[in-house]
Parts: structure tokens; sequence; C-alpha cells
């Protein structure tokens, strides 16, 4: 019983940082096109901060905390499967860290550009959450 | 816009005092892991003292990796200074020798009380 609340409790902190990394990623994305940013992005910018620090980056530690305690409750780290996961959350943590440490960066500097390889963010967080899903749940190897 | 300055150099100064209490927490747990918990285990066959340390320290460890990348991402930090702040993650003690360096960083960026709303409490 207390392994399906830790799960829960789990899966909902992974959407919801998912989902801010998702807004983060698509956001740099968008700052990266050509021309001056104004006051209404720079605006969003403090915004779009804000909800990373308080929301994304603590469900991000939650994620990490609850699926550490899940993987030695059930004796997981024995598993392939699991460290195939845990390089690819690490990944996605390190990308999460760099978009928050940017996001700091631009709203002090209305024409510095989100560093290139950040465009590729979106469709690579996707990538990963698609391939998390699967080695959670089918635990191929 | 001098208002936006301020702020910014305020949260890069409260970025540096967050980056500098995880660096002694991670400090911390690795010097309570490897003083306490491993002797312990060890020399008095006391396993549960690793079984408790070592997760508390690879999740500290975790944030203050995370916790380096967000930092040096949003700031001017040399080559040197990064592979600095990683080195000091691994050596028992290297923490608190990073703490001291931070707080070097921090002190540059102190601007009086009254131009960002007593910033230094």
């Amino acid at each position: 019983m207390t392994y399906l609340w830790i799960k829960a409790f789990h899966l909902a902190a992974v959407m919801t940082w998912i989902g801010g990394m998702l807004v983060v990623s698509v956001f740099l994305a968008a700052l990266a096109l050509p021309g001056p940013r104004g006051d209404r992005e720079m605006r969003l910018i403090k915004v779009v901060r804000t909800w990373d620090a308080a929301v994304t980056t603590p469900a991000m530690l939650i994620v990490w905390v609850l699926g550490l305690v899940m993987a030695l409750q059930a004796g997981w780290f024995s598993a392939p499967w699991l460290w195939v996961k845990l390089v690819i959350v690490v990944t996605l943590s390190a990308v999460h860290g760099i978009e928050s440490g940017t996001l700091r960066r631009l709203a002090d500097d209305p024409s510095r550009p989100p560093p290139a390889f950040l465009r590729l963010a979106a469709p690579g967080v996707v990538a990963a959450v698609v391939a998390i899903a699967i080695l959670a749940i089918t635990k191929p190897l | 816009m001098p208002g936006d300055h301020a702020d910014q150099r305020r949260a890069e100064y409260v970025q540096l005092r967050r980056m500098r209490l995880v660096s002694l927490v991670e400090g911390t747990t690795l010097v309570v892991l490897m003083g306490i918990a491993v002797p312990l285990k060890h020399l008095m066959g006391y396993p549960t003292a690793t079984a408790v340390m070592g997760p508390i320290h690879g999740v500290a460890f975790l944030i203050y990796v995370w916790m380096v990348i967000n930092t040096v991402s949003g700031g001017d930090w040399s080559r040197g200074e990064i592979v600095r702040l990683i080195v000091a993650a691994f050596v028992p003690f290297g923490a608190f020798l990073n703490a001291r360096f931070l707080k070097r960083r921090e002190d540059a960026l102190a601007v009086p009380a009254g131009q960002v709303g007593g910033m230094r409490s």
C-alpha cells in the first residue's frame, strides 16, 4: 500500500516536472528568434522563472527522492533497465539545470540569445519521456 | 533599467548563497558517510549506518551537481572555476573550501542594502 502511495506521488511529480520543462523549453526556443526582446517578453521571463523555481524544481527533487525510495524498496538497483533510466533522468535534470540558469541570465539582458542547443530541448524531453515510460513499464532489460 | 540590474545582482547573490548552503550540506553528508557510517559498518558490524547515510548523501550529491550546472549556466564562470566546483564534491572537506570560494564571490556581488531592499539580512 505504501508503495502505491509513493508511486502515485512520484508520477504526479514527474508530470509536474516534465510539464514545467516543456514550458521552459518551448519558451526558450521562442526567445531564440532574432530581434531584441521587449518589456512583455522580459516580464514573461520573470513569470516563467518564478514558476520554475517554485514548482518545477521542487517537483524534480520529489521525483528523485521518491524514485530512489521506490528503487530501494523494490531492490531494482541490480536491474539494467533502472540504470538506463537513471542516465536519462540525470540528463533531463542537467538540461533542466541549464534551462533554469539560462532563464536567470536572460532576465538581465534583452539581447542575449539562449544557447543554440536548447532549441532541441523540447523534442529531446519528449523522446526522453517516451524512453523512460517504456523502460519503467516493460522493464525490458 | 537600473532596477532590473539590481534585481539581477540580487538573484545571482541569492543563487550563490544557496549554492554555498548546498555545498556545505553535501560536504557534511560525505564526511558523515566516510567518517562515521563506513567505520560503523566495517569495524562494528552496523550496516544500517551506511544504508541510511548512503542514499542521503546520494541525493545531496545530485542536488549539488544540479546546483553547479544551474549556477554556472546563469553566470560568468571560467572553466577552471567550474572544474573546481565539481572536483570539490568528490573530496572530503573539499566542499568546505568551496564554501569560502563561493563566499568571496558573494561578497563581490554584495551591494549596499538600501539599493536592493536589504539583501544582506
